[in-house]
């Protein structure tokens, strides 16, 4: 209480005791945690920028921890993955998308090098144990997001060494070995998973037997036979499938004679035989895909689906692709394939919506061929598996996995419609979540629906400009059937590209708010906030003018309607 | 304590981040929780806080905020003279006050002079408080300049800042002397007769320098880092020092409030407003334009210059070409332009900031 003194003079109170925040009038500034596009774009789950943001708090070994909560496998993922998240990187629209993929390779070999440990307590001992069919990247993720819910996981294989098509599909240029074994003998090893290898479903165990002794079953068999393929019925007689070919090479390290090759189909199975045939001497080795290379007026859903920096390997190493065309007529002599007709096609889109493949007529020539390989994709082995296939694969109902039978998960390349190691990933942590949810009964989890913030809602004035690293890549000449083709970043490049990231959608702890306030409502906290921040909004002084929210560079802050 | 007992209790207090990207977010805080957590953080915001929330100023207020990052960079050990004006207008509204310092309000026309008496009298107690004399553009350009021009000649230790909003803004918009030329108030309004102002903004910092004060500048809100280096440069100078700070206005210049920092930062890009530094009369140094911008990129914010966008006009293009050409004798006067590459001292570089703040100025 002010005490009026002789002369009307009184002490000043303070303006505090005005609450201006009755001013605003339409909209209150809020913090709204938006997913960043990579982290919308990853088929495994990662949230990019959370792990960004933690490496450029120089915290690596708490970036890896952020990274392994969704994808287990970083050092192999950071190496075969098509990084979809590069390709939606907001800084895509500066000076290029930040190397995201390469980081990630970094930060998993870290994690080898220096054994971190994942960030998952052991399961109680008594904990339901999952079934998992398949020790590929859906399983293993599987196995590990079970952890992770606290359930125990045991793992059947009818290979003798885990790793389904990481081991199999993928050349040791683009995947080496001892790489592979590193991080999957630390996942293994975990507490409360069990590896049981040689055990076939069909031979060793059978689907029926695991519903009954286990709490569920979680089936990523992979795909491990080739669709059958001819022209016009006619199949040569000396026919190696793609994908059979490639595990074949990768047992023995050698190809069938033929010197000039062609290879029909448009993936990565495609590609590393194309590129790894042209290394084992083939004089001319040639794609021929339905699809188009990827260019400015190439419709997404029409470009060849490869991983980018692969195809730009290929053609830099002399492989010679011939896209929008398909093989029309084997050309033989006996049972024995000489040549090959190809015809220039195009994929429309017919008005239900299928697409459709229509040749030209009058495009036909004649290539001269010893050896022509069909990579047109693979499909489920039916053997343990008869209850459960249709059409081929394991077709589940939603993205949980589900299959009609009770408790039975399908993950992986097994379900028709996947394709890369990072979708596979994401399947077994999505189907683990679902198995535990069944088993704690309380129906599907819940969708983290998080809206994704586009470049248009950053204000990239405060972003200093920061050229994207060059990544070493072997000479061609040097390329050869063991080493690495792309190099460590190291150190130095991979914080360098953490810098880089715009925080898209979450605070940067930037100042910029707290420092553009015209009325002190922006208050910044020591600790860390209710909402992650290190900023709270005093409405009761904010007037609603909105520059927080114009000057927040990342987008976090946007004026809301009133709520409070 | 250990470590891990500390933080849970911090994570209990404060809430943590989600720990996955599918974990639920928390529940929001309730009103009640959300204001006492404010208002005791509020006590320990890691900055002097001279001029503190619940003033009056408009939403968006330029100069408010400009004034905020004055008192933060100068403060605790200051004393105001302030003239009339928005600022202490807003501030101080009866019974209460917004200054956290010693502050006096005398009349329009005589800051410099009520700042010349505290200065003399801080002298005789042998006190070293500074003082800082706060005036409008209308209390420095216009009212109070034959004060400010003798406060310069007696040679005071004072600091003086100018909140430049280019018009009377207080009164109901009416043009001063700094008010831009073509620009639209309630006594220059574009019309038939004229297209806004007929004359040109008066260029007052060549005249304050032409004093041979020890240090004259130029400083903008949307560069907040340099308008505080500036501030604390003039602090640590024994004599008249003065700044202008332009400070947009959202009521006068007719601009959206969220739009202050982007339409101060603009007036610097396009070079109407450059920002220097003199230092007995002759420059010492510029902030260059990493990319300069056309002043139509600054003009069409704002309604006070819409009549220039006036395609059936024939006077509209001739007047934007009669603004660009002002910017473009600013650019070649100081030398804007920048060099290219990314100068941290230059306007992208003061701009950038990094996880944990501003980077101009981290070592």
């Amino acid at each position: 209480m002010a005490v009026l003194t002789r002369g009307a003079y009184a002490d000043a109170g303070t303006s505090l005791d005005f609450k201006t925040g009755n001013w605003r009038s339409t909209d209150m500034p809020a913090h709204v945690h938006a997913a960043a596009p990579c982290h919308a774009a990853c088929p495994a789950g990662e949230d990019q920028q959370a792990w960004f943001a933690l490496l450029q708090q120089h915290d690596p070994k708490g970036a890896w921890c952020e990274l392994v909560s969704a994808n287990p496998l970083p050092a192999i993922t950071g190496r075969v993955c098509p990084h979809p998240c590069e390709t939606a990187c907001n800084r895509a629209a500066l000076e290029g998308a930040l190397a995201i993929h390469n980081v990630e390779r970094w930060l998993g070999d870290q994690a080898v090098a220096q054994g971190w440990a994942y960030p998952v307590a052991p399961p109680a001992v008594d904990a339901p144990v999952v079934a998992i069919v398949g020790a590929g990247p859906a399983g293993l993720s599987a196995a590990y997001h079970c952890l992770r819910q606290g359930l125990r996981a045991e793992i059947f294989e009818a290979l003798p060494e885990a790793g389904g098509l990481l081991r199999s599909g993928i050349p040791a240029t683009r995947l080496p070995r001892d790489v592979l074994d590193a991080e999957l003998a630390r996942l293994l090893a975990l507490p409360g998973i069990t590896l049981n290898l040689r055990a076939r479903l069909g031979r060793d165990v059978t689907l029926e037997g695991l519903r009954a002794s286990h709490a569920a079953v979680l089936l990523g068999p992979g795909c491990q036979e080739g669709k059958e393929w001819s022209v016009r019925g006619a199949v040569p007689t000396d026919l190696h499938e793609g994908l059979a070919l490639l595990r074949k090479f990768m047992d023995v390290g050698a190809f069938p004679p033929g010197d000039r090759v062609v290879v029909h189909g448009g993936g990565n199975t495609a590609m590393d035989l194309c590129r790894l045939m042209k290394r084992a001497g083939a004089a001319q080795v040639t794609l021929v895909t339905a699809s188009g290379l990827p260019g400015p007026d190439t419709d997404p859903s029409d470009r060849i689906n490869v991983v980018p920096r692969e195809l730009e390997e290929a053609l830099e190493e002399g492989i010679e692709i011939i896209p929008h065309a398909s093989i029309n007529r084997l050309i033989m002599k006996g049972s024995k394939v000489t040549g090959v007709e190809i015809v220039s096609l195009r994929k429309f889109t017919g008005k239900d919506g299928h697409s459709e493949r229509v040749s030209f007529g009058g495009t036909e020539r004649v290539l001269p061929v010893d050896l022509v390989i069909p990579c047109v994709g693979e499909r489920v082995s039916p053997e343990g598996l008869e209850a459960v296939i249709q059409g081929g694969y394991l077709a589940p109902e939603d993205i949980w996995g589900r299959l009609p039978q009770d408790g039975v998960f399908a993950v992986g390349d097994a379900r028709g419609d996947r394709g890369t190691v990072a979708q596979a990933i994401g399947d077994g942590r999505r189907a683990a979540m679902a198995a535990a949810a069944m088993i704690a009964g309380t129906g599907a989890p819940p969708l983290a629906e998080r809206p994704t913030i586009p470049a248009s809602a950053l204000n990239p004035v405060y972003y200093p400009p920061s050229r994207r690293t060059l990544v070493p890549v072997l000479p061609v000449a040097e390329r050869g059937f063991e080493t690495e083709i792309e190099g460590d970043i190291g150190t130095a490049a991979a914080m360098a590209e953490a810098a880089r990231c715009l925080s898209c959608g979450n605070c940067l702890a930037c100042d910029n708010c707290w420092t553009f306030c015209p009325d002190n409502a922006v208050i910044k906290t020591a600790e860390l906030a209710r909402d992650g921040s290190h900023y709270v909004f005093d409405l009761d002084y904010c007037k609603g003018c909105g520059l927080c929210a114009q000057e927040c560079p990342t987008g976090y802050i946007q004026m809301l309607p009133e709520t409070l | 304590m250990t470590d891990d007992t500390r933080l849970s209790a911090l994570r209990q207090k404060f809430g943590r981040p989600p720990a996955a990207p599918d974990e639920p977010a928390t529940k929001a805080a309730t009103a009640t929780e959300a204001a006492t957590e404010a208002a005791t953080a509020r006590t320990r915001q890691p900055r002097f806080e001279g001029l503190v929330s619940g003033h009056r100023a408009c939403q968006g207020c330029g100069e408010a905020l400009a004034a905020r990052l004055v008192m933060e960079a100068s403060g605790p050990d200051v004393m105001v003279a302030n003239a009339t004006g928005c600022l202490e207008v807003f501030t101080t509204p009866w019974p209460q006050s917004a200054w956290r310092v010693p502050w006096i309000h005398s009349l329009f026309e005589n800051a410099p002079a009520v700042a010349s008496g505290m200065e003399a009298a801080m002298k005789a107690k042998g006190r070293n408080t500074k003082v800082l004399a706060f005036g409008g553009d209308g209390g420095t350009y216009d009212i109070g300049f034959q004060a400010l021009s003798g406060m310069l000649e007696r040679y005071h230790n004072i600091l003086y800042i100018c909140y430049d909003n280019e018009a009377y803004m207080n009164t109901g918009v009416q043009r001063s002397s700094s008010t831009p030329h073509a620009a639209a108030t309630t006594t220059s309004p574009a019309g038939k007769d004229r297209m806004g102002k007929r004359h040109l903004k008066k260029d007052l910092l060549s005249i304050i320098a032409a004093h041979h004060i020890p240090y004259a500048a130029s400083a903008s809100v949307a560069f907040p880092q340099d308008l505080q280096r500036k501030v604390r440069y003039a602090m640590g100078i024994e004599g008249p020092t003065f700044i202008v700070v332009h400070s947009p206005c959202p009521l006068g210049w007719k601009h959206a409030s969220a739009l202050t920092i982007e339409v101060a930062r603009r007036a610097v890009e396009c070079g109407l407003f450059p920002l220097v530094e003199l230092e007995r009369g002759s420059l010492s140094n510029i902030m260059p334009i990493r990319h300069l911008r056309p002043v139509t990129d600054y003009l069409q914010l704002q309604g006070r210059f819409s009549h220039l966008f006036d395609k059936d006009d024939p006077r509209a293009e001739r007047e934007r070409d009669h603004l660009q050409a002002l910017a473009d004798y600013n650019i070649a006067a100081f030398g804007l332009a920048g060099e290219g590459g990314d100068d941290a001292a230059d306007t992208g570089g003061h701009a950038a900031v990094g996880r944990g703040g501003p980077i101009a100025g981290r070592v």
